[in-house]
């Protein structure tokens, strides 16, 4: 948690200075006057919520995020969530995990300002994120059956652990429904950095990844609230 | 308001495309001992040995089952029954005990092999399950019609491969 911390502050220090650079070019007097950093968003999640609803229980998946406004341009993230599965395949083996995961990124907002017009609230946001979980999961039953010899042999892993961490290229849409209340979508092509060797025990579900795969594409829908 | 319609309606287009979910195995789950079968003559002109493919007119091959105690029963079902022209054998490995051993009859006569090997779980998915691998240790004959046999790749798998290669 702490090294997500310093990871915020050292991306908003870097904006600041790149922000701060720009503004010196043109006027001084301007910078007093700039603040940076234009507000603060909370939002959660309800495209996981539906999913979760959608697939009865096989997976779930809730989340949430905050999101800093610098001066209408970049969007710095943090979202957090917990995701898991419960799943029997067709040849009745047991698959189980839960976990938390997060994110971190920066968006940036694509609409062009016109020369002294008020900031629009609408937004269309394309960025980038990078994701963690470090998870435990259960495959059980799991048989073999040799059906010339004969005999079975079932094996149950319990407890595995897991760390994944993966990339996603976001694109969305952020439009000001009511006063400061902020609704949107949020489209992620999500790719997996580190991805399990052939023949081991992998987990079939990544909390905040989704389905494991080498690449998975994801959606959000997120209600916000901007302070 | 409209515009807010309009992102929900693709919001869940997109929604339902990301639903289809694929559920079966597309992997290989056969893993299969493969044997080859070849016959080595001295070619007296060049004076070298020359290796070629020997095929054999009719084949019968079962498992024989041995259990703790050193006893042999053979295996009801028969992997080639008096199939001719055989010149390559694909043979199931035990996935439960180390230990494959086989009853051969070429044309009339009658050998044993027996294959030692270490087994392994190998984890294909969810949807494919596991299967077994095999390292192939020791393998054992009577020399009846075979002269020798040679492992040629330690490693059975689900990569079709030439493990063995009987001689005649």
């Amino acid at each position: 948690m702490r090294s997500t911390y310093k990871y915020i502050i050292s991306l908003l220090l870097l904006f600041c200075v790149i922000s701060v650079r720009a503004q010196e070019k043109k006027d001084s007097t301007e910078l007093a006057k700039t603040k940076l950093l234009k507000g603060i968003t909370f939002q959660a999640d309800i495209a996981s919520l539906v999913g979760s609803f959608l697939s009865k229980g096989e997976t779930y998946s809730t989340e949430g995020g905050v999101q800093i406004d610098i001066n209408n341009k970049f969007y710095p993230i943090v979202e957090l969530g917990f995701g898991g599965a419960n799943k029997l395949s067709a040849d009745n083996i047991g698959f189980k995990t839960n976990g938390l995961f997060g994110r971190i990124g920066v968006d940036i907002n694509l609409l062009k300002k016109k020369k002294d017009a008020k900031p629009s609230n609408n937004l269309f946001l394309a960025g980038a994120r990078i994701g963690v979980t470090s998870f435990s999961y259960d495959v059980t039953n799991v048989s073999i059956t040799d059906n010339y010899w004969g005999g079975t042999e079932i094996f149950n892993y319990q407890n595995q652990s897991a760390t994944k961490v993966w990339f996603e290229i976001v694109a969305g849409v952020r439009v000001e429904v009511f006063k400061n209340i902020y609704m949107g979508w949020t489209v992620r092509n999500k790719n997996l950095l580190n991805q399990d060797k052939e023949g081991k025990l992998s987990s079939w579900y990544v909390p905040g990844f989704g389905i494991n795969a080498s690449g998975n594409w994801g959606i959000s829908y997120t209600l916000g609230y901007r302070f | 308001m409209k515009q807010f319609i309009y992102i929900l309606l693709i919001s869940f287009l997109l929604f339902g495309a990301s639903c289809t979910k694929d559920e079966e195995c597309r992997k290989n789950r056969y893993v299969n001992m493969e044997i080859g079968l070849y016959h080595v003559s001295f070619n007296a002109a060049t004076q070298v040995n020359v290796k070629s493919i020997l095929s054999i007119d009719s084949l019968t091959l079962r498992g024989i089952n041995v259990d703790a105690s050193g006893n042999e029963s053979l295996v009801d079902s028969i992997l080639y029954n008096n199939i001719k022209s055989v010149n390559k054998l694909i043979l199931p490995l035990n996935k439960i005990k180390e230990q494959s051993k086989y009853l051969v009859q070429f044309n009339q006569v009658m050998d044993t092999i027996t294959v030692f090997h270490k087994n392994t779980e190998y984890y294909l998915s969810l949807e494919c399950g596991c299967i077994k691998t095999f390292s192939i240790d020791t393998v054992l004959t009577t020399n009846n019609f075979i002269d020798s046999i040679r492992i040629t790749n330690h490693t059975v798998d689900n990569n079709n491969a030439e493990h063995l290669q009987i001689y005649n």
